[in-house]
């Protein structure tokens, strides 16, 4: 054989149709093309304003990381235990947060992709398929390291010294780590569970991995030192006596984050192996799952919603208690909707702490509940406005469309204060003047967030509601605006100052913008 | 002879335009009773027609008449006696077939006893009686569409519009929704549809409209069709090729 022939087959191997490279292009095509999509949510590219956005961004981040981290910048690897107890605390809440996004994305690997049948019917190695998903996997949680880590990195080697750049390793470690990790309990949840309940189970286990961290540290800080925290807590005597000494293996990572080589050589070698060892293990069972994942029956009796469903309903309770039988018949989008409410945990457990107490600790209770209103609002109204599945039947029925869009509104508030009730009902009894506030502050924060799904709903399949953020952004941050400035809006009036008018003024201004540049009606 | 039967749907200067016009001044009568199929090429205006009809969308001009009530005016009287069948059938994943006709039926407000007994007869009538208490998200196309005609037909409307009803559905099953729009219309009830499969119009429907380019070109029973088209003994498949041919501009 030549020397050219030998070139031109190896080429072959890595660029023939179906081969490793070929296969990674094709993956690289489609990430990018969903890239391009969050970034124009659909809509035309326009690369200078694409430009602008980003550069407005990373100064946003740089600006939020500097003031987060940047009297940091001086740490050197004498810190002691005290400091890498602070650096691996903050390192794990970003670890957690990227093994949530990893769990979720090798668990959609199963579920979502429209390709996976095209593939299972082509000659094509389901296994080399599988290896390059999950390594790009890998890649799209490096570049959510990245997004997050990066700024802080830049700001504190700019401070501090070049050192600090071992944190890319670091970054790109996690992400490997998370992967890894996400993989190994994909494949548990398929095989202890199923491929019927593993998508719920595993959108359950994401959001508690990614919230329990954070979570956790607020409630022992809340119970011990009575605080929210977590750096109080870390910095507390109750902690730093549990730790171990400033040479031990457990600070390896915040070691190598300070710049020490040998510890990052550690931790990238030991990232490789965790990411290595299950994808090589798995990748053979990844396609098996995938085609259980297409097998799946719902079938069966099951119960109806009433023991009589043919009754004298008004179209209004009918067109509400429907809205709640779908949310409540669908565990998974129950679970996108409803996961945000855990972390009301620490706010329950703020009221139940200082139950009793004086009222100041419990004014922060109201901006927690307000905002968590808003956006719980606003996942509900966007399934009960723009996700209505049988949109045609809605809208032949002899319903006025004034009459059906109360009726969905209704639904959402109730189902929304159903939710606050408990919370209420605890700061009635120590504080009716709180309550009120409280009430208030919900109800307006929610009502906002629907108003705005209403003025810019977009006619989508219901489960298309992880897209919803990214078929309207403008939606989307008119919605956390407005939840912020009521939120803001509720604790200055929980401290009982009249000054909550300013930023109760910001809120309806974020309201009337939404609804001027809300998309026109065309039919 | 001119038929002398009153207007189930009398549609006068129709227009809808989105880049080009889709329905330019459709003028349509359908008698009460009748089995009337719109036939047209793809993009030719018909399924925009009839969402205009069904009060999916607004015209641009012109008006609907349903059963003497201005659909444009009072769409709520309107869609009373109205029912609507996409192509596409949008129903509740999450709901049982008998869930779902629990739901229409409320919303028509109808009377839950006499609601409950259709509701069983359709869903027997309809082969989907095993199936009246499984949630719908596994369901075929076919058994699908099925729900949604009979949620179509559980409130007893004068008027069936059809969106290519057929499409997708195995020979049992289409012959089944066939069965059923043969029999309201013995009823009394007047069904509209379209459809590619032009066989379907051609046995099934009394009077035939073509639209091309959202004008009505030619209507009539098939021997009408023929007449106009200029061909006698030609199945509609070729009387409807040489219709729309003539509309096509010169190449």
């Amino acid at each position: 054989m030549t020397a050219a022939a030998a070139t031109a087959a190896t080429t072959a191997i890595f660029t023939a149709p179906g081969s490793w490279l070929w296969l990674a292009r094709h993956e690289g095509r489609l990430a990018w093309r969903d890239l391009r999509y969050l970034m124009t949510g659909g809509g035309r590219w326009r690369g200078r304003n694409v430009i602008i956005v980003f550069i407005l961004l990373a100064l946003g981040l740089h600006l939020i990381a500097f003031g987060v981290v940047g009297r940091h910048a001086h740490m050197t690897l004498d810190v002691g235990t005290r400091g890498f107890t602070s650096i691996t605390g903050s390192f794990l809440l970003i670890f957690f947060l990227l093994l949530s996004q990893a769990l979720e994305q090798v668990t959609r690997l199963f579920y979502g992709r429209g390709d996976l049948d095209l593939f299972r019917s082509s000659p094509a190695s389901l296994r080399r398929i599988f290896v390059i998903r999950v390594l790009s996997i890998a890649v799209s949680t490096t570049m959510m390291a990245l997004v997050i880590a990066l700024p802080a990195i830049n700001v504190l080697a700019l401070f501090g010294g070049p050192h600090w750049f071992t944190g890319l390793g670091i970054a790109v470690a996690a992400a490997a780590t998370t992967t890894g990790i996400a993989l190994a309990m994909a494949s548990i949840l398929f095989d202890t569970l199923g491929p019927k309940r593993t998508r719920f189970a595993s959108q359950v286990a994401s959001a508690i991995v990614g919230s329990a961290f954070i979570i956790g540290i607020q409630a022992v800080a809340i119970l011990s030192i009575g605080t929210l925290s977590p750096n109080t807590l870390f910095g507390s005597d109750l902690v730093l006596a549990r730790m171990p000494e400033a040479d031990g293996a457990l600070w390896i990572p915040a070691r190598a984050l300070l710049g020490s080589v040998p510890d990052l050589a550690i931790t990238v070698v030991a990232a490789a192996l965790i990411l290595t060892v299950p994808m090589v293990l798995l990748s053979g069972r990844l396609g098996g799952y995938a085609i259980a994942t297409a097998s799946v029956h719902h079938g069966g009796n099951r119960r109806a919603w009433s023991t009589r469903l043919f009754r004298t309903t008004s179209s209004r309770q009918l067109l509400q208690r429907k809205e709640w039988v779908l949310l409540f018949r669908d565990p998974w989008l129950a679970s996108q909707t409803l996961m945000q409410l855990l972390y009301l945990i620490p706010a329950a457990l703020l009221l139940w702490r200082f139950y009793g107490d004086s009222r100041g600790a419990l004014i922060v209770l109201a901006p927690v509940l307000t905002m968590a209103a808003g956006q719980l609002a606003g996942g509900l109204a966007w399934l009960a406005v723009s996700g209505e599945d049988a949109p045609d039947l809605i809208a032949t029925a002899p319903v006025s469309p004034t009459q059906n869009l109360v009726a969905k509104v209704e639904a959402v508030l109730i189902a929304v204060l159903a939710i606050f009730a408990p919370f209420l009902i605890g700061i009635f009894s120590h504080s009716w003047t709180m309550a009120l506030i409280v009430a208030t502050g919900i109800l307006v924060s929610a009502f906002s967030s629907t108003l705005i799904q209403i003025w810019f709903r977009s006619q989508a399949r219901r489960r298309y509601f992880r897209r919803r953020q990214t078929s309207s952004r403008i939606a989307t941050f008119a919605e956390a605006f407005s939840s912020v400035a009521w939120a803001f809006a509720a604790a200055v009036a929980a401290n009982e100052s009249w000054f909550w008018i300013a930023p109760a003024i910001v809120a309806v201004l974020v309201l009337a913008g939404a609804y001027n540049i809300r998309p026109r009606a065309t039919s | 002879m001119e038929r002398t039967v009153s207007a189930a749907l009398r549609v006068t200067g129709l227009r809808k335009t989105f880049q080009r016009p889709a329905v330019d001044g459709l003028d349509l009568k359908v008698g009460q009773g009748e089995f009337y199929a719109l036939l047209g090429p793809n993009g030719a205006g018909k399924t925009t027609t009839l969402r205009m009809v069904a009060g999916l969308m607004q015209p641009d001009a012109g008006q609907v008449s349903i059963f003497g009530v201005d659909a444009l005016a009072d769409p709520v009287a309107a869609k009373r006696i109205t029912a609507w069948v996409s192509d596409e059938p949008m129903i509740y994943d999450k709901l049982s077939p008998t869930e779902y006709l629990a739901f229409v039926a409320g919303l028509w407000g109808m009377d839950p006893a006499v609601a409950e007994k259709k509701s069983a007869a359709l869903l027997e009538w309809l082969e989907l009686k095993p199936h009246a208490h499984e949630r719908c998200e596994d369901f075929s196309k076919g058994m699908r569409q099925k729900v949604a005609l009979a949620g179509a037909l559980v409130h007893e409307p004068k008027l069936i519009i059809l969106d290519e009803p057929l499409t997708g559905l195995d020979a049992r099953a289409a012959r089944l929704v066939k069965d059923a729009l043969l029999a309201r219309v013995r009823q009394g009830c007047t069904v509209i549809l379209t459809t590619h499969i032009l066989e379907v119009a051609e046995r099934m429907a009394e009077r035939i409209g073509v639209i091309s380019r959202g004008k009505l070109i030619a209507e009539g029973t098939l021997e009408e069709l023929r007449k106009q088209s200029g061909s006698s003994n030609t199945s509609l498949e070729d009387v409807f090729l040489t219709l729309v041919a003539e509309q096509e501009p010169a190449q």
